[in-house]
């Protein structure tokens, strides 16, 4: 189910071009951009809602987070996050939040999605580190396609689907140990794991 | 064993979003005043941007694209422009501004706890604030099932190391320890318990994640 197809790094340049587009419908509410930035991350976020569960509400949850896009985009700063990363957590959150109306009343949510999980930028006071986060997406992109399939497969999981390593270990039938081990050696090759102090 | 800081696995379950709230809550606190954790949650998120981008394509249709105009053309413009609040913690709103002027109950000695579990509905783990008084000592303990310990407030010692506010803990039944309050504040921490644990009368004493 996961195609490693390898496209064109799109951000090449200091600013990949959906930050750009993205940065337009902030600055001028630029409608064409929006409209791009429609047509090719619609699709990926339809694709989420589907493989999480939400496949009813599939076209609600891509209408919510181009909502929350177009609100949010005069937020947006690309020395903080490239648009893509910005986007999977607005997608990311939008999700949680349906999943949470769905089971209870506001008045049962005294904390708000946001104030849980943080979409970058959103805090004024980090530092801007542009070059380590964009580098660190293009970075993602381009090693992705050494890693084993056995754990791009389990970060498939955790990422799309949604599931703790404990569900994916039980879904595939081995350990848990086995599970983390396997995103260890991921994270590793990522060099997310870099600064892990006791793994 | 986790200590200090949330270790990776933990981290990309957040940047999924696959935590339950009150442990996305810990993490998040942990998060607001760590820019090295913080650094590691980006290129976490990053790695679900490039994730989202790898799955098959689907189709979605202009008419969606049509309403979503009509939705964000309904709306008031100046929402779409104005800057937003100034921001109020999750802690601030959970527990209002200070602390120590919770309904704490005290238990043994140097030690006050308080089950906020309510302020999490539908979540399966229990969270407790515990005070530990400046200077105080906890029993020695150990831990039944995971929990997941925040400093808010102050800092504790035990013989592994110094805890600090923000400090970020995981501690499991194979983990025996004797916390003391150091510094000149009374230490508070946030717990998340795995294991539905629920507290009540006489046998509150015993089940109380600090002393067990």
């Amino acid at each position: 189910m996961t195609t490693l197809d390898q496209k064109p790094a799109s951000s090449e340049g200091r600013k990949d071009p959906w930050s750009q587009m993205l940065q337009k419908v902030g600055k001028h509410q630029d409608r064409e951009a929006y409209h791009a930035l429609f047509e090719h991350f619609g699709p990926q976020i339809k694709y989420y809602a589907m493989a999480n569960g939400l496949a009813s509400h599939a076209e609600e949850l891509v209408q919510e987070v181009f909502v929350s896009i177009w609100r949010r985009s005069c937020l947006y700063d690309w020395r903080k996050a490239a648009a893509s990363t910005w986007i999977f957590t607005i997608a990311r959150n939008q999700r949680i939040d349906m999943l949470r109306k769905m089971q209870r009343t506001s008045a049962e949510m005294p904390v708000e999605t946001e104030d849980l999980w943080q979409i970058p930028g959103d805090n004024e006071n980090e530092p801007v580190t542009s070059l380590h986060r964009l580098m660190s997406e293009r970075r993602i992109r381009a090693s992705l396609s050494h890693l084993p399939e056995e754990q791009i497969t389990v970060i498939a999981k955790v990422y799309m689907e949604n599931k703790s390593h404990q569900m994916v270990a039980d879904e595939l039938n081995i350990p848990l140990g086995t599970v983390k081990s396997r995103v260890r050696l991921a994270l590793n090759k990522l060099k997310v794991i870099l600064q892990d102090q006791n793994v | 064993m986790t200590r200090h800081h949330p270790d990776s696995l933990s981290l990309m379950e957040y940047s999924a979003g696959n935590l339950s709230e009150p442990h996305a809550l810990c993490i998040r606190l942990h998060l607001d005043k760590c820019s090295h954790c913080r650094s590691r949650v980006d290129t976490l998120d990053s790695l679900g941007a490039v994730m989202m981008e790898h799955q098959p394509k689907v189709s979605v249709s202009e008419s969606m694209f049509d309403s979503i105009l009509s939705k964000i053309d309904s709306e008031p413009t100046d929402e779409t422009v104005a800057a937003p609040a100034p921001r109020v913690g999750a802690l601030q709103k959970l527990l209002g501004e200070d602390l120590n002027s919770l309904p704490w109950k005290r238990q043994l000695g140097d030690v006050s706890v308080l089950d906020i579990t309510d302020r999490f509905p539908g979540q399966k783990e229990q969270v407790v604030l515990q005070k530990l008084a400046a200077g105080g000592k906890a029993p020695a303990h150990t831990h039944r099932g995971e929990e997941t310990t925040i400093v808010l407030q102050g800092a504790f010692a035990d013989q592994k190391g110094v805890f600090n506010q923000w400090d970020f803990v995981v501690l499991n039944d194979e983990d025996e320890h004797k916390p003391v309050a150091v510094g000149c504040e009374d230490c508070i921490t946030l717990s998340v318990l795995s294991a539905p644990v629920k507290l009540t009368g006489t046998f509150t004493r015993m089940l109380n994640p600090f002393i067990r």
